[in-house]
């Protein structure tokens, strides 16, 4: 069992499980490199760090992350369960048990496709990995979002006769001959029970299952249970959210959206679930 | 311990159940079904008499899993006079199997 689970590797994930480190605490911490600060050209306004590369400040922090003792894993965490007293937390097919819990996914103001989340476990998934051999032989469609879709979409047509895959990402890829690519925005979810069609701008696609695959999950289906704003969890001073040992820091918890203000809170949210183990533990 | 059911006694065990029935649809190869298995006999200990709990793998039953739409694992589906009356989709801790089960029977 972990101390703290730390969801998100960009600044502020990144600071907490520093300041959690420094106070002695069993840390993991989930995602991959922070997209936004791979595509920021240059950082003019982080503190001693004058014009740095967004490139750079990821390999900055990742020297700094493994100067710590925290497990990482790159896999997206899939859902929070509060078991009363403890967490578990579904990296898509693991499950790690934690203490308490850091949100740090950053903001996505990516709209979800509608009826996405009645669909959610009812023909929709988010984890090719955690779902495929429920599908063999048979069709599914992929909408993809990022490279980890395209990864994902071989993998499913190796299990499944036909895999459409609607592109919304700009990276290359190199499908195998039973995956078919749609240029197209995804509208809407419909069936009856479960999700059976993927209505389109302009077509409309039939199938078995649909994978979305994407770099953020709605905090809702995320952490059951958590108080949001829109795309925000509500939180303290003490970066505690509504539910004991949750905490969250960055951008998820609101403007503005910045590096410094991520590492400071960060670090805030690290001491708070700090002081919520010795607490406990007493 | 809770029992497995298959294919061929899904009849005579759920669905011609006098009691209540819920089946866990999982897998061998889901790490949440792992997780959810403790909390399922959790479950099964509390609603005794009330509720009968078992489960069923859904690779070695394909007919079972296809008749119910499962589509994602773990699944739990409630059955009461032959009939699916609730469904649970994913891994879910003790007390929200609980509550919903009291839910849906209205106990
Ligand atoms: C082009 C650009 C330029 C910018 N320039 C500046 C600037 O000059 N100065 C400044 O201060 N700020 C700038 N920003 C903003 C800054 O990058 C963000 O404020 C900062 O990255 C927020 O950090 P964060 O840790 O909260 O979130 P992010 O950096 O967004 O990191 C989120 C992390 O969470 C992970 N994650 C998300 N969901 C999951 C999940 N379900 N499971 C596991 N992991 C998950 C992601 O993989 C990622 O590691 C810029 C942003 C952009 C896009």
């Amino acid at each position: 069992m972990y101390d703290i689970a730390i969801i998100g590797k960009g600044p502020a994930g990144i600071s907490a499980a520093i300041t959690a480190h420094a106070r002695n605490k069993k840390v993991i911490v989930f995602g991959g490199d922070s997209k936004k600060l791979l595509l920021s050209p240059s950082i003019p306004n982080y503190p001693g760090l004058m014009e740095i590369k967004g490139t750079e400040f990821v390999k900055r922090l990742n020297e700094h992350l493994a100067s710590t003792d925290a497990v990482l894993s790159k896999k997206m965490v899939t859902a929070v369960y509060s078991m009363g007293g403890y967490f578990a937390i579904q990296a898509q097919n693991d499950m790690i048990e934690a203490k308490s819990v850091i949100i740090a996914t950053g903001v996505d103001f990516k709209k979800s496709i509608e009826n996405e989340d009645t669909f959610l476990g009812m023909g929709v998934s988010y984890c090719a990995t955690c779902d495929a051999p429920l599908y063999r032989g048979k069709t599914v469609a992929v909408v993809g979002y990022n490279k980890e879709s395209i990864e994902e979409a071989n993998f499913l047509s190796e299990v499944c006769s036909k895999v459409y895959f609607i592109s919304m990402t700009r990276e290359p890829y190199n499908f195998n001959e039973n995956v078919e690519v749609i240029k197209d925005i995804p509208v809407k979810f419909e069936g009856h029970m479960h999700a059976q069609k993927l209505i389109l701008k302009n077509t409309e696609v039939v199938a078995d299952g649909f994978f979305v695959i994407k770099d953020s999950y709605p905090l809702t289906s995320l952490v059951p249970g958590l108080d949001v704003d829109g795309p925000h969890v509500v939180v303290n001073r003490a970066m505690e959210t509504n539910m004991k040992g949750v905490f969250a820091a960055g951008d998820v918890t609101g403007r503005p959206y910045q590096n410094a203000k991520a590492v400071g809170e960060g670090q805030v949210a690290a001491l708070s679930a700090v002081d919520f183990l010795n607490g406990r533990d007493k | 311990m809770v029992s497995h059911v298959t294919d061929s006694t899904f009849n005579s065990e759920v669905l011609n159940s006098d009691k209540p029935v819920l089946v866990d649809f999982f897998a061998t190869w889901c790490g949440p079904c792992k997780m959810l298995a403790p909390v399922i006999e959790e479950v099964a200990q509390k609603m005794e008499g009330e509720v009968k709990v078992v489960k069923l793998d859904v690779d070695e039953n394909p007919q079972t899993s296809r008749m119910y739409g499962i589509m994602s694992v773990p699944t739990m589906v409630l059955f009461k006079d032959g009939k699916p009356v609730g469904k649970l989709v994913g891994f879910n801790p003790a007390e929200r199997i609980e509550s919903a089960l009291r839910g849906a029977l209205g106990i």
